[in-house]
């Protein structure tokens, strides 16, 4: 295990207190924060926070990034989503495409994208979950045929957040028929406004509309819109994913809750609810600090994938548990049009349970978990 | 960090051997386990974090919390957080100096000082009947006594480590000092911050046991470790104690070379290793099955102690309570602030 104690330079620790000023400055006073990596999708706002140069930091200089260190990343990322920023727009972009395109991508690729995305101009969505490929994505059924000049893909793809909103999305598809279930597949950049594209809303609990069924039906994909190698897709998608595990979207979607719980009834706790609270913070004092280690360990050149799924399972699981404590402390009944932190707690019950499920299922991250503790003994 | 890693390693060298079964059950019988200590205070790792002028070792919170990790993983049954972080760091700060052998201290509420004799008694003092003890009296004087001195009634916690009553009333100290108030609450500190290290030390030292254990057994035609609903929980235990071990050392590195943790840092550390105490403790022993339960297997050394650990020195409760009024009077603008002010060097 690569979880060490990360102390901060005095440089970052400048650059912490940077983000979060410029956030007090620039959210309104009565902003509602959003859970998270669940803030609202709000193109203006990514657009004005990449001319502070914060939307994809970790891509280099040379194509429109700030070339910052996954720890500088990270402190900017933590503060936006402490702060319930409404970050959705270019999020899956900068966390997730914008590496994999930086790894994988063609020279031209990342000369065309990068700089769009690190401007707050280019938003991506993730093109994985089909209705019969959940948790076994080698089992997805959306397929690319060869044609001239590039390659026609037609599919169902489902719980895709943001698509109707967003560019692009990287969808991981059959190219070939293959004996191995992980060969001959892909990954193709499709951009969403493709004739042969049908965006359709799938209401979530809440009655929110974030998330969306996708059907492509023979969608022309051009050559130099192949993310990587063909054939290579699984491989890709697994290192993506060790990227997305880890970071402060695991443990962040609760802040604003906690934040509000103790604005509207810090004043008066009895010794029961501060030692429950009291718990909570202390968890999130010690997820954050391996978090930190995470991030620092990817900057000295580690590939920590099992910590990353400990974290996040390790995350999410706090996320959850913290709902229902603070939901037991603050002993009343919930109005969704109540207070901001009924408000807030209102939609943290009903969201809570995609927070262990979306980015691999909590039983899924320790099957990965397990398989590296037992081949490869504890540490 | 790697000097706590190497000290840490060190001390479990030292320790390897030493602490067999039977060592243990000696120790859980007579109320010590002078081999061990010896081998310990040879190396200087019993001193740790005091002084070298009041007769310390030296070094940080840190290292003397790396120490303390190796300590609790083996189950040593000695007193080296009192002798080490506890009362030697106390004595030093009153400007006395360190007497040979093991060192104890406990809080002492009821104690008082007249006329140069001691009046009351102190509870669940670790290695009471053997070792000196260094205590605060009226809340601004520290008192040395030595080993055996006043009456003393041997009690034990649960994995049958001494945890005495010792009765003062009429003991005329060996060394009388005045103290800086606050050294009481840091003195609690370092006892709250001493338990979770020794618990992340332990629960690291199930985690070892159980995957080789369930890496062995077989049922069904296979090691148990291979059924998903038993790996969930080996990674159960592994992110606890990663928990845990973060947690401490956060804390103890907040410290610095010389000072003393910070506050809330330390609470957030004793809350959490006290969860973690019984997280751990309940899936190690559902994963290991019956033979988890034995005398013989080695499981119960180390979760009699991390049921006996995170009780001591307030406990996980207190410590939580602590913590959340500090951040409720705090307001909700500076939660996060606090939260993520971690190190900054
Ligand atoms: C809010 C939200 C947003 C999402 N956004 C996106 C998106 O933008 N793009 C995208 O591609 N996907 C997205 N997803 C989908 C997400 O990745 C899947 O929900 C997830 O991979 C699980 O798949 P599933 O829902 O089909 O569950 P299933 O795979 O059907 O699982 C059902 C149950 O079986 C368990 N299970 C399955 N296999 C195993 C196994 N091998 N061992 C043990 N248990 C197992 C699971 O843990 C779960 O408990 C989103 C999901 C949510 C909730």
């Amino acid at each position: 295990m690569i979880f060490t104690p990360t102390p901060l330079s005095a440089a970052e620790d400048a650059l912490r207190h940077e983000v979060r000023d410029w956030l007090d400055g620039t959210l309104p006073a009565d902003f509602r924060p959003g859970l998270g990596l669940g803030g609202r999708h709000d193109p203006d706002f990514s657009r004005a926070l990449a001319t502070r140069g914060w939307v994809g930091m970790s891509i280099p200089r040379q194509y429109g990034g700030a070339g910052a260190s996954t720890v500088q990343r990270f402190l900017v990322v933590e503060e936006l989503l402490a702060a319930g920023a409404p970050i959705a727009a270019h999020w899956i972009a900068e966390r997730q495409t914008a590496p994999a395109l930086l790894r994988f991508g063609t020279e031209e690729q990342r000369r065309w994208f990068l700089p769009r995305i690190a401007a707050g101009e280019c938003f991506f969505s993730l093109g994985m979950s089909e209705p019969d490929a959940g948790s076994d994505l080698a089992a997805v059924r959306t397929t690319a045929t060869r044609v001239d000049g590039g390659w026609e893909v037609s599919g169902t793809k489902v719980w895709t957040t943001n698509a109707h909103l967003n560019h692009f999305f990287v969808v991981l598809c059959r190219t070939s028929a293959s004996e191995n279930r992980h060969g001959g597949l892909s990954q193709l950049v499709v951009d969403l406004s493709s004739p042969g594209v049908t965006v359709s809303p799938i209401p979530l609990i809440d009655g929110e509309l974030h998330v969306n069924e996708v059907v492509l039906d023979r969608v022309h994909v051009p050559d130099d819109r192949v993310l990587g190698e063909i054939g290579q897709g699984w491989a890709q998608v697994t290192a993506e994913l060790a990227h997305e595990r880890s970071g402060p979207d695991r443990y962040l979607s609760v802040l604003g809750l906690l934040r509000n719980y103790l604005a509207e009834h810090g004043k008066d706790l009895d010794d029961a609810a501060a030692t429950a609270f009291g718990r909570i913070a202390a968890r999130l004092w010690s997820i954050r600090q391996l978090s930190l280690a995470v991030a620092r360990s990817l900057d000295e050149g580690e590939a920590p994938a099992t910590e990353a799924a400990l974290v996040k399972d390790v995350g999410t699981i706090f996320e959850q548990q913290t709902v229902e404590t603070v939901r037991e402390i603050a002993a009343c009944e919930i109005d969704p049009g109540g207070s901001m932190f009924q408000q807030l707690l209102a939609e943290c019950v009903l969201n809570a349970p995609s927070w262990t499920l979306r980015g691999g299922t909590t039983e899924v991250l320790r099957g990965i978990a397990a398989k590296a503790l037992t081949g490869g003994g504890a540490r | 960090m790697s000097d706590t890693t190497e000290l840490r390693d060190a001390v479990a060298d030292v320790l390897r051997g030493r602490c067999s079964p039977a060592v243990l059950e000696d120790a859980e019988r007579d109320g010590g386990a002078p081999t061990v200590w010896a081998a310990l205070a040879d190396g200087g790792f019993t001193t740790v974090s005091v002084p070298e002028p009041a007769g310390g070792s030296g070094g940080s919170v840190a290292q003397a919390c790396a120490v303390l990790e190796a300590v609790g993983a083996a189950a040593a049954p000695v007193p080296v957080a009192e002798t080490g972080l506890l009362a030697g760091r106390l004595l030093a700060r009153a400007g006395l100096g360190l007497p040979d052998g093991p060192l104890s201290t406990a809080p002492s509420p009821g104690l008082v000082l007249d006329d140069g004799v001691l009046v009351g008694s102190v509870d669940r003092v670790p290695w009471g009947r053997s070792a000196a003890s260094a205590l605060v009296v009226d809340g601004g004087t520290v008192v040395l006594v030595e080993p055996g001195t006043g009456v003393v009634t041997p009690g034990r916690n649960l994995a049958g480590e001494p945890r005495d009553h010792v009765d003062l009333t009429g003991v005329r100290p060996a060394a009388v000092a005045p103290v800086d108030p606050i050294a009481v609450d840091e003195l609690a500190r370092r006892g709250a911050l001493s338990r979770a290290a020794l618990i992340a030390g332990a629960a690291r030292a199930v985690l070892e046991l159980t995957l080789r254990y369930t890496g062995d057994r077989e049922q069904f035609g296979r090691p148990v470790a291979r059924f998903p609903a038993v790996a969930a929980h080996l990674v159960q235990i592994a992110e606890q104690t990663e928990l845990a071990a973060m947690a401490v050392g956060a804390a103890a590195a907040g410290a610095g070379d010389e000072g003393e943790p910070d506050p809330l840092a330390v609470a957030a550390a004793a809350s959490v290793a006290a969860d973690v105490a019984g997280a751990v403790a309940t899936a190690a022993h559902q994963a290991t099955g019956a033979m988890g339960m034995t005398r013989e297997f080695g499981l119960g050394v180390l979760t009699r102690r991390l049921w006996s650990w995170r009780d001591e020195w307030g406990g996980g409760r207190s410590w939580a309570a602590e913590l959340g009024h500090a951040l409720a009077a705090g307001g909700a603008d500076t939660f996060w602030p606090t939260i993520s002010r971690g190190l900054v060097r």
